[in-house]
């Protein structure tokens, strides 16, 4: 097949997908824009990740085309806000407006007219305004893992993993358990609730506790996603895949007595003044394999160290705020008769021991009392420590990853009780309407 | 409310966007990213070189070969029309309408200013789409697609403008989904 023939099926396919995935209905492009309908928002974002997946695919498999654009920043830019300029005033991109205009449009057909005219425009300014201004910050045709310096893998999985999770949460919002009784019967009910004075809902304490379920849901994720990168930091650490650096000063005591090891070179300094005939027994409470490279790209125990602190920090925001919004959806259930009061009171309480283990209390009392969210220091002044016996190695063990799950496991049971919360609620307001139905008929 | 419901979305926005992803992949395997904006500049270099021959040959840009023959790109801009005309034929979805409901919502002018709006709103489209090597398909998705660093300045100042000027131009924006319920 020649390229033209294949240009028209390729377009035609393209043509036909722009009007099933409704892209071709400029009042789509301004609801989005006017962020009011996310419909083609959506579209767009699948469409961009799933392109990204394949697109990766077939490069690691040799099959791709690729056609990267320079990076002639300031360029871009001004050319993404005309762009942008011209889509916020029609509705229209160059795509979806050919597209449009197949449907039926005659505005469309004039944005192409205007089209032409400005395709006239940007060959007349080209020598003057677009050469100059091309040279200005221009960094060639690049990829974002070529200027990072990482894999494409971490990009493309970061990208969809990102994207999928926003859309995912998205679509949270709209669970089928407010969209039933937002319809015409339930706003029936609604309206019967002051009659029959069965029970004292009322839509807003549904709004409301749909509100604390959707942000109890997000903050969950985020608080796991901090006690991952929690997890993964100390088994990065003492799997030696990221290697603690000369100058991480340990300014913290290592706890119950344990003594700081001296570095290697002032070790085997002092091994040899003494004439000592074998090295004393050290038994460091991991093993440190030489760098295998299991990660994509590289990491500096600097790095390592800024996200531990980061994740620190929207720990403790998240883990208080998690408990609070369990707190409150107790207090909506409570004051609109909601059911599912046992299973929200004691993830509440499950939350706030969780909680409880998480804050870093060693930063107030000092080595007395622990919290399973550690700081840096602590780490590095654990992994340069001289630990012999199992009882050390089982007891840094407990301290880095036996409390940290047990931290998890009281979250994922808090989580699952307030889970369970949110279904009572829903079989409750059914016996509830089948109630008021059945006084109806009667 | 009927040409409210003619608006509805025929597929579902995962289904709508799986399958524009894999008509970019299936692009990328074939021949290349999906891209529409080049055409326009071809075919203006095409009359151009009709009437103004040596300053054609001249042109740093249109000189190029890329821009003298009627290729790929523009066979694809031909298809595209053309396989719109018929799924919107098939889904019954063809129908002569001059504006939107939105510029209808916000402006209750006549239907000529809708149509002026949509040829200046087309120059900048164009104009932009040159400026960044490509427009919301060429740039924006195909970008993204291969990773290009382009793409992000792109989409920061293209969604920055387009909320901006969208807010400006149509002040009220009911959301359309929730007011056919």
């Amino acid at each position: 097949m020649s390229n033209p023939i294949i240009g028209l099926i390729m377009g035609a396919i393209f043509g036909a997908s722009l009007v099933l995935a409704g892209l071709a209905d400029p009042d789509k492009i301004i609801g989005t824009l006017r962020l009011k309908d996310f419909h083609a928002l959506r579209t767009v974002v699948v469409f961009v990740l799933v392109g990204m997946l394949g697109t990766w695919i077939l490069d690691s498999v040799g099959a791709a085309n690729l056609d990267i654009k320079p990076a002639a920043i300031l360029t871009v830019a001004i050319g993404g806000a005309f762009l942008g300029i011209g889509l916020g005033l029609t509705g229209f991109s160059p795509g979806t407006a050919l597209a449009s205009a197949a449907s039926g449009r005659i505005d469309a057909l004039f944005t192409i007219a205007g089209m032409l005219f400005g395709a006239h425009v940007y060959v007349l300014i080209y020598p003057l305004i677009v050469i100059p201004l091309e040279r200005i910050v221009n960094w060639g045709s690049i990829t974002l893992p070529q200027i990072t310096g990482s894999s494409t893998a971490l990009w493309v999985i970061t990208l969809f993993a990102t994207g999928s999770l926003a859309l995912f949460l998205k679509r949270l919002r709209k669970t089928r358990f407010f969209e039933l009784h937002k319809k015409e019967g339930d706003l029936k009910m609604d309206e019967y609730y002051a009659d029959s004075g069965v029970i004292r809902l009322t839509p807003d304490c549904l709004e409301a506790a749909h509100v604390f379920r959707g942000w109890k849901n997000l903050l969950f994720i985020v608080v796991v996603l901090c006690l991952l990168v929690h997890q993964a930091a100390v088994w990065l650490t003492i799997t030696g895949q990221i290697e603690i650096g000369e100058d991480a000063v340990v300014k913290v005591p290592v706890f119950l007595g344990l003594s700081q090891k001296q570095t290697a070179g002032a070790t085997e300094q002092a091994m040899t003044q003494s004439n000592l005939s074998a090295p004393a027994v050290v038994q460091a409470p991991v093993i440190r394999p030489q760098k295998s490279g299991i990660l994509p790209f590289e990491v500096t125990f600097e790095h390592l160290t800024s996200a531990v602190r980061l994740a620190n920090a929207i720990l403790v925001l998240t883990s208080l705020l998690y408990a609070l919004t369990l707190f409150l959806s107790l207090i909506t259930s409570l004051v609109s008769g909601l059911a599912g009061l046992r299973h929200i009171s004691r993830a509440f309480y499950l939350s706030l021991v969780m909680v409880i283990l998480l804050l870093p209390w060693q930063m107030v009392f000092g080595r007395i009392v622990l919290g399973a969210i550690y700081t840096p220091d602590e780490l590095v002044a654990w992994c340069t420590a001289d630990i012999n016996g199992t009882f050390e190695i089982v007891l840094f063990y407990l301290r880095f990853t036996g409390y940290w799950a047990l931290a998890m496991i009281i979250l994922l049971l808090a989580q699952s009780r307030s889970h369970r919360w949110a279904k009572s609620m829903l079989y409750g307001l059914k016996i509830v309407e089948q109630d008021v139905q059945k006084r109806i008929v009667a | 409310m009927n040409e409210l419901d003619s608006h509805r979305p025929p597929l579902p926005w995962l289904a709508g966007g799986i399958l524009l992803g894999l008509v970019q992949v299936l692009a990328i395997g074939l021949v290349r990213p999906l891209s529409v904006s080049t055409p326009f500049v071809a075919a203006d270099a095409k009359v151009l070189e009709h009437v103004a021959l040596e300053y054609t040959q001249h042109h740093q840009l249109i000189s190029n070969e890329e821009y003298k023959r009627f290729d790929y790109g523009f066979w694809f801009n031909i298809g595209l029309v053309l396989g719109a005309l018929l799924s919107a034929l098939y889904l019954r979805k063809w129908k002569l309408q001059a504006t939107s409901i939105l510029w209808q919502w916000n402006h209750n002018a006549p239907i000529l200013l809708r149509l002026i709006t949509g040829f200046c709103g087309g120059v900048l489209l164009l104009l932009g789409a040159g400026l960044a090597y490509g427009c919301i398909t060429g740039q924006f998705a195909s970008g993204w697609a291969q990773l290009s660093l382009s793409a992000v300045p792109f989409t920061i100042t293209m969604f920055g403008f387009g909320m901006l000027v969208a807010y400006l131009v149509y002040p009220k924006a009911p959301n359309l989904d929730r007011w056919r319920r």
